[in-house]
């Protein structure tokens, strides 16, 4: 080569890895290689640092989607394709570009390189466009010596045996084997199990813990009366037979799936489809859909042989759960936008199925399991071969529809009219490109501050023009445009690989290629390896349902054990690593998951047999004794009280007050949500919370887009929806009882039972009482509670109207941005047939927020908080105001928020 | 403490000390019974305190690992990214080569704005801020700051949160604090912002992620409203409900069924009666003295948002809040830098002053840390006609009141102000800073979640020791 004329001493790290090629050692580096490298340094670098970083490199944007601070950036390169092609600096545009021959194509735009800078980047080109890689730290791909003996001696990590369910001493005691394990635990240890819990308790336990909902009083009568032997067993098949059962356990899962409808992160965008996975889980679980079907669905479902077109799309559907999670769409950086979708999905595949924490490989080797960097990025492959469909791509810092691609969505089914014709889509598109480079021009001239005749800068004028033309185009090129039904999933890339190691798990920082694959922490026998010409999802999936994966069947099982006894027999049930708790009970862990598999996989069933057992079904109360035996009952000497969720809390106000709607509205009130930025404070974040507040639904079809928790939601640690979360936390705090005592949902469903109560005149107080504590707490008052509710009412009555009496009170003077909307529950009002989704008409909550104009540069607005609209309920009469405030009292209590 | 006692993913823990402790009547002395043993202490790697005999709730006063030099925070957040070149960055060469072709590309533009030397530190700054620049004597100035990402959402997250990273959220610096230290006045939140970003991250900057939910931020809007803190009854109504119902809670103390958090419930409602009365009054600014009023330059509507806060800041502050938060947006100016900066400047620098003087002559400033600045800074080339682009390599923040240098200056920039060259301090190295301020080792104050220690400094952040007082 006749370039290089000078020969300069090597003085580069001695572990180097050239990434212009496969990676290769040290030794294998040549001085001519290193003559390339330091001709890179001396003149490349230093040119590209001070003419094309301001807008393409690391520390600031990717301009136009290019990056020349990295050499793949180059290679990849940006919107307009590669900008370098080694070797042949005239199929590369970035000659073309620094040519300043394309009026189109000028880099950089104000300032032409000088002849010399040209010819160098030529130079370096053709001779392959050297670039010295990172230090590859010495540790990156070791083995760990722990590794081998851990992977020996973890619980977790052995096959599951099939344990003989032991013998005991109180065999009478024992009505399945799952109880043999729980008693012979407690013979050893000299607890004695508490007494069974009485009928009334147990309709309501089982009630709530399969339904999420309180049993009615007709239900709890119905199986008081029912003196059969089998009553309870009746009782349970009836529960696991209602469709509540799935909208309670299919929640369960939506925790674990981490469902959310919008973006979250940095920028929150909605995914307005999103209620389409929602309601697939729901159905699953009341289906009673095998679980390995169930996981085999969510994560290859597109690559499974469908018996139907119906079961076509119910598969695509299920693979939501691969694309739901949070997305940072301001990501700047494709390969990043890219490399941290995948580890979410790694992190929430893993998590969620195996309870195993694989996502800390990414970086460095595990430190407390097995999980070795390489088996990340085996992994990673099959997700990096695999194409994100949730209708997103990244870019730093847009406005608009800018982060829509209706290109990177699943449609289901067309909607009523044909496709757009080429030539409106081409006229749509001509139209959206004149209005985007109008935009452009404006935007940082100083001509866009000139003001419009509208009296609005021009740049805004054309911003919002830029808008309405992508509108026009999306409702041509959505699918989801004119009825069409659409999923968010993930498919096959065209071209799948295997992926690199990311050294220190930067996304540009490339190492040794690792071939696509699974764990090695633990032997799943007879799994099959990747189809190298698919993504390897479904292998992937094959292996997590696999008989000999050790990991999913007991992680599953213990999930099932926790929603019904409060806690998992491994409580950290997200993870059975080095890390994570080690259950008491192993061997009844292996039998729940052996029992699993030969039952076909079916939750219900397991359900059946965990609610049928004499240890779910004994009482709640604690002696001394075992107290400090055991005092986190990890033995279960008794049922442990469990507090109410947020949802069974709001859902039982609404079927107290007669106010619950069972049926599934269809969709969400995000599905018709352009995916445009939902600032939390806006039109649309008080749209949804008025949905919810209006809604009479279940509060598992409560629009859930993140960051927007329903109000009614948020005090009792709903769960956060970012990560997989098998477990939520509960709390008790100020702000729950601040709820309970002034929120206008609470008051307005006590007024709304109180007007019933109080409108029935063929009813005494004494009736009432036992009709309102049946209703909120299952049970009737006991004389001395008689005795003082009735005092109570009394009471409240003659205060109310010594207070009534008194002047209204003005609102403080800073409470001015405070609307305040009365409502007055009457009689009648009450007594309407209720369980309709429409709004209540007594909340006239006016709209009075001015159409805001469209920002220009939406990180510049100043966004206002929406007036806040306070709705205040006033009973119209003592008696109702002293029954609602009998009722909510009830409400608050601690008896209605813990279960017995 | 084992790693076997610790549990992971807020499920509930070992009950042993709670159980003990109930059955040695602890009383009502304890709040928030069910996180609190497992997630508020042995969760929680804290110095001396998980050995304490008598357990407060989550939320109490905690002993930290260091001496405090703060008890309280302040945080003026301007949320979009100030102009430092036109603000508190004085560069005589900037101000000569306006017009040339700057060092990382780009046209250099000089500031328009005057700026001047204040006080006996001679500490530049421009005619935008010329309340503040009275008090430059207590500040602390730190230069030489930088972050990772120049995109906004993603930086606001970071400053907030410590990562960036979507994949996991990580819990706010006040939820740490929080975490770490308790609050020193139960009656009220211990951790408020007021008029966060509705964008960038949104909830994420004030929420405390996988710590227990009661280590979360309170928003409240800039007209001091929180939802449900205001009676729906009359006090004597409320008061005769709220005796019927802890009648029925009392009813469960011998049941043998009864939840361990019951005592928790009970002194939550008589917690969250107090507050009706306290809450509300704190936040009615309105209150004050007509010259507290004028001295913050508190009005109605937009232009007054910031002065309103300031001013409800201090009385929060005052009353024990451990970290409030307060903000003006609209800082970034990419095209009228010149109005957006005039229109900014005018609405923070009256309030911001006030906030100092009112701090100082209450004897308030000497455990209350004010922290003043952006998520990144500006570049010193122009954009556009009218506008800078964002530098996230060099940018300023200023510090005053508890445990901090007074009139100080530490790092710097280039000579155009472009990249940080000395003193350079990553913004976890801010948090690992603000912590020590607090009494907390950034290294020590740690929460077991998803298998691993995280930290508010993940694996990074060190100590300014140079700013210390």
């Amino acid at each position: 080569m006749r370039f290089f004329p000078h020969a300069l001493a090597l003085r580069f790290p001695v572990l180097l890895i050239s990434i212009s090629a496969i990676p290769v050692l040290a030794e294998a580096v040549t001085k001519e290689e290193a003559e390339k490298v330091e001709f890179f340094e001396k003149k490349i670098r230093p040119l590209l640092a001070s003419n094309c970083y301001t807008c393409h490199s690391a520390t600031t944007k990717a301009a136009g989607g290019l990056r020349v601070d990295d050499r793949n950036g180059l290679l990849s390169g940006g919107n307009a394709g590669a900008a370098i092609v080694p070797g042949k600096p005239d199929e590369s545009l970035l000659v073309e570009a620094i040519a300043h021959t394309d009026e189109n194509l000028k880099m950089p735009p104000k300032k032409k390189l000088n002849d010399e800078q040209i010819s160098d980047l030529k130079i370096w080109i053709e001779a392959g466009a050297a670039w010295p890689s990172e230090l590859v730290s010495s540790n990156q791909s070791s083995t760990n010596p722990k590794y081998e003996k851990l992977k020996k001696e973890h619980w977790a990590w052995q096959p599951q045996t099939n344990p003989q369910p032991p013998s005991v001493k109180n065999s009478g005691w024992v009505r399945d084997n799952i109880d043999r394990f729980i008693l012979s635990k407690l013979e050893t240890r000299q607890l004695q199990p508490a007494a069974d819990a009485g009928k009334a308790a147990l309709v309501r336990r089982i009630t709530f813990d399969l339904h999420g909902l309180p049993p009615s009083p007709a239900e709890v009568d119905a199986f008081l009366n029912d003196t059969s032997a089998n009553a309870y067993e009746k009782l349970v098949d009836r529960l696991l037979a209602s469709p509540a059962f799935g909208e309670r356990w299919g929640r369960h899962w939506l925790d674990v799936a981490r469902y959310g409808e919008s973006t979250g992160a940095s920028r929150n965008l909605p995914m307005p489809h999103a209620w389409r996975y929602r309601d697939y889980v729901i159905d699953s679980f009341n289906n009673d859909k095998p679980y390995n079907e169930f996981i085999r669905e969510q994560v290859a479902g597109d690559l499974l042989t469908a018996r139907s077109d119906q079961d076509k799309r119910e598969n695509l559907i299920a693979t939501g759960f691969l694309a739901l999670g949070v997305k940072d769409v301001n990501q700047r950086f494709k390969v990043r936008f890219i490399m941290d979708n995948v580890d979410e999905q790694i992190d929430t595949v893993s998590r969620a199925v195996i309870g195993t924490t694989v996502s800390c490989a990414r970086c460095h080797d595990h430190k407390f399991d097995p999980i070795p960097t390489r088996d990340y990025y085996a992994l990673a492959g099959i997700f990096r071969s695999t194409d994100l469909r949730a209708g997103l791509r990244n870019k730093m810092g847009g406005g608009g529809l800018d982060y829509y691609d209706t290109e990177r969505l699943i449609p289901l089914q067309s909607g009523k009219s044909g496709g757009p014709s080429a030539e409106q889509l081409e006229k749509a598109k001509k139209e959206v490109a004149e209005a985007k480079s109008a935009f452009e021009k404006l935007r940082d001239s100083a001509e866009g501050s000139e003001l419009s005749p509208d009296g609005r800068p021009r740049r805004a004028v054309a911003r919002q023009k830029f808008n309405q033309k992508q509108i026009a185009l999306a409702n041509l090129t959505d699918p989801a445009a004119n009825g069409g039904h659409v999923a968010l999933g993930v498919l096959d890339m065209p071209a799948v690989a295997d992926t690199e190691v990311r050294i220190r798990g930067e996304a540009e920082k490339l190492g040794p290629v690792v071939p696509r694959g699974f764990l090695t922490a633990f032997d799943v026998p007879g799994a099959k390896p990747v189809n190298v010409k698919q993504s390897g999802r479904l292998e992937l999936a094959e292996w997590l349902v696999n008989e000999n994966n050790p990991l999913t069947t007991r992680v599953i099982a213990n999930r099932v054990w926790q929603h019904l006894f409060g806690q998992g027999l491994v409580r950290s049930v997200d993870n059975f690593g080095v890390t994570g708790d080690r259950p008491e009970h192993p061997e009844l862990l292996d039998h729940l998951a052996q029992r699993f598999k030969a039952e076909g996989w079916s939750i219900k069933k397991l359900v059946r047999a965990v609610a049928l057992t004499h240890a779910y079904q004994i009482g709640s109360e604690a002696t001394a004794e075992n107290l400090v035996t055991d005092p986190e009952n990890r033995l279960v000497w008794r049922h442990s009280p469990r507090r109410l969720d947020a949802e069974e809390i709001r859902d039982t106000i609404l079927a107290a007050s007669g106010q619950l709607n069972t049926k599934r509205p269809v969709g969400s009130p995000a599905g018709d949500f352009k995916v445009i930025e939902i600032p939390n404070n806006g039109p649309q974040a008080r749209q949804l919370q008025k949905a919810s507040k209006d809604s009479q639904s279940r509060s598992v079809y409560l629009p859930l887009v993140r960051g927007i928790v329903p109000a009614t939601l948020e005090p009792f640690d709903f769960v956060e929806q970012g990560t997989v979360t098998g477990s939520r936390s509960t709390t008790t705090v100020p702000t729950q009882a601040l709820y309970l005592l002034n929120d206008p949902f609470v008051r307005r469903n006590a007024l709304t039972l109180a007007d019933q109560l109080v409108s029935d005149s063929s009813q005494d107080d004494q009736s009432r009482l036992n009709k309102v504590y049946r209703l909120i707490l299952g049970r009737e008052p006991a004389n001395i509670e008689r005795d003082r509710a009735t005092a109570f009412l009394n009471e409240f009555q003659v205060i109310w109207q010594e207070e009534s009496a008194k002047p209204v009170q003005v609102a403080s003077a800073n409470s001015g941005r405070v609307m305040q909307v009365s409502q007055i529950t009457t009689q009648s009002d009450a007594n309407s047939a209720p369980a309709q989704d429409k709004p209540k008409p007594a909340s006239k909550a006016t709209e009075v927020a001015k159409k805001p104009t469209p920002p220009v540069n939406p990180d510049e607005v100043i966004q206002e908080d929406s007036p806040i609209v306070e709705e205040i309920i006033q009973p119209s009469n003592a008696e109702s105001a002293a029954w609602a405030g009998l009722v909510q009292a009830l409400f608050g209590s601690a008896e209605f928020r813990y279960l017995k | 403490m084992s790693h076997r006692n610790v549990i992971q993913n807020g499920v509930i823990p070992s009950l042993g000390r709670r159980e003990i402790l109930k059955s040695a009547s602890a009383g009502f002395g304890y709040l928030a019974l069910a996180g609190l043993m497992g997630q508020g202490i042995e969760k929680r790697s804290i110095a001396a305190d998980s050995n304490s005999p008598t357990l407060p709730g989550p939320l109490a006063s905690k002993s930290p690992h260091f001496p405090v030099k703060a008890k309280r925070v302040i945080f003026l957040f301007m949320n979009g990214a100030m102009s430092q070149m036109d603000t508190f960055e004085y560069k005589e060469k900037l101000q000569k080569d306006g017009g040339k072709f700057g060092p990382g590309g780009g046209t250099l533009l000089s500031s328009r704005y005057k700026f001047s030397k204040y006080g006996e530190s001679g500490t530049w700054v421009s005619e935008l801020y010329p309340n503040v620049a009275k008090h430059v004597d207590k500040l602390c100035f730190i230069r030489g700051l930088h972050t990772d990402t120049p995109a906004h959402p993603e930086a606001v997250i970071q400053l907030h949160t410590g990562a960036a990273l979507a994949q996991l959220t990580r819990p706010s610096m006040g939820s740490w604090l929080l975490y770490g230290l308790g609050t020193e006045n139960q009656d009220l939140p211990g951790y408020v912002t007021i008029n966060p970003a509705p964008n960038f991250g949104g909830t994420v900057n004030y929420g405390s992620a996988f710590l227990p939910a009661h280590f979360q931020g309170t928003k409240i809007s800039d007209v001091g409203y929180l939802p449900n803190v205001k009676a729906q009854a009359p006090s004597r109504l409320q008061r005769r409900q709220l005796d019927f119902l802890q009648g029925l809670n009392r009813d469960l103390i011998t049941n043998p069924s009864k939840p361990h958090e019951l005592e928790g419930v009970i002194e939550s409602y008589e917690l969250a009666f107090k507050m009706q009365g306290k809450v509300p009054e704190i936040l009615d600014y309105t209150k004050e003295p007509q010259h507290v009023l004028d001295a913050y330059g508190v009005k109605d509507g937009p232009e007054g948002s910031f002065a309103r806060q300031c001013l409800m800041a201090r009385r929060l502050s005052e009353a024990g809040v451990r970290f409030v938060e307060i903000a003006h947006p609209g800082w970034d100016q990419h095209n009228n830098l010149h109005a957006g900066l005039t229109r900014n400047s005018k609405a923070t620098d009256q309030p911001t002053a006030a906030l100092l003087a009112d701090l100082e002559a209450r004897g308030l400033l000497d455990e209350t840390l004010v922290i003043f600045g952006s998520e990144f800074g500006r570049l010193p080339t122009a954009q556009g006609p009218d506008g800078r682009d964002h530098n996230i390599t060099g940018y300023p923040m200023w510090l005053a009141g508890a445990g901090v240098k007074k009139g100080f200056s530490f790092g710097s920039t280039d000579e155009y102000g472009q990249t940080a060259v000395e003193g350079r301090m990553h913004t976890t190295d801010l948090h690992a800073t603000l912590l020590a301020l607090m009494g907390l080792d950034h290294e020590k104050l740690t929460y077991r979640y998803a298998g691993r220690d995280f930290r508010l400094t993940d694996v990074k952040g060190h100590v300014v020791k140079e700013i210390l007082a």
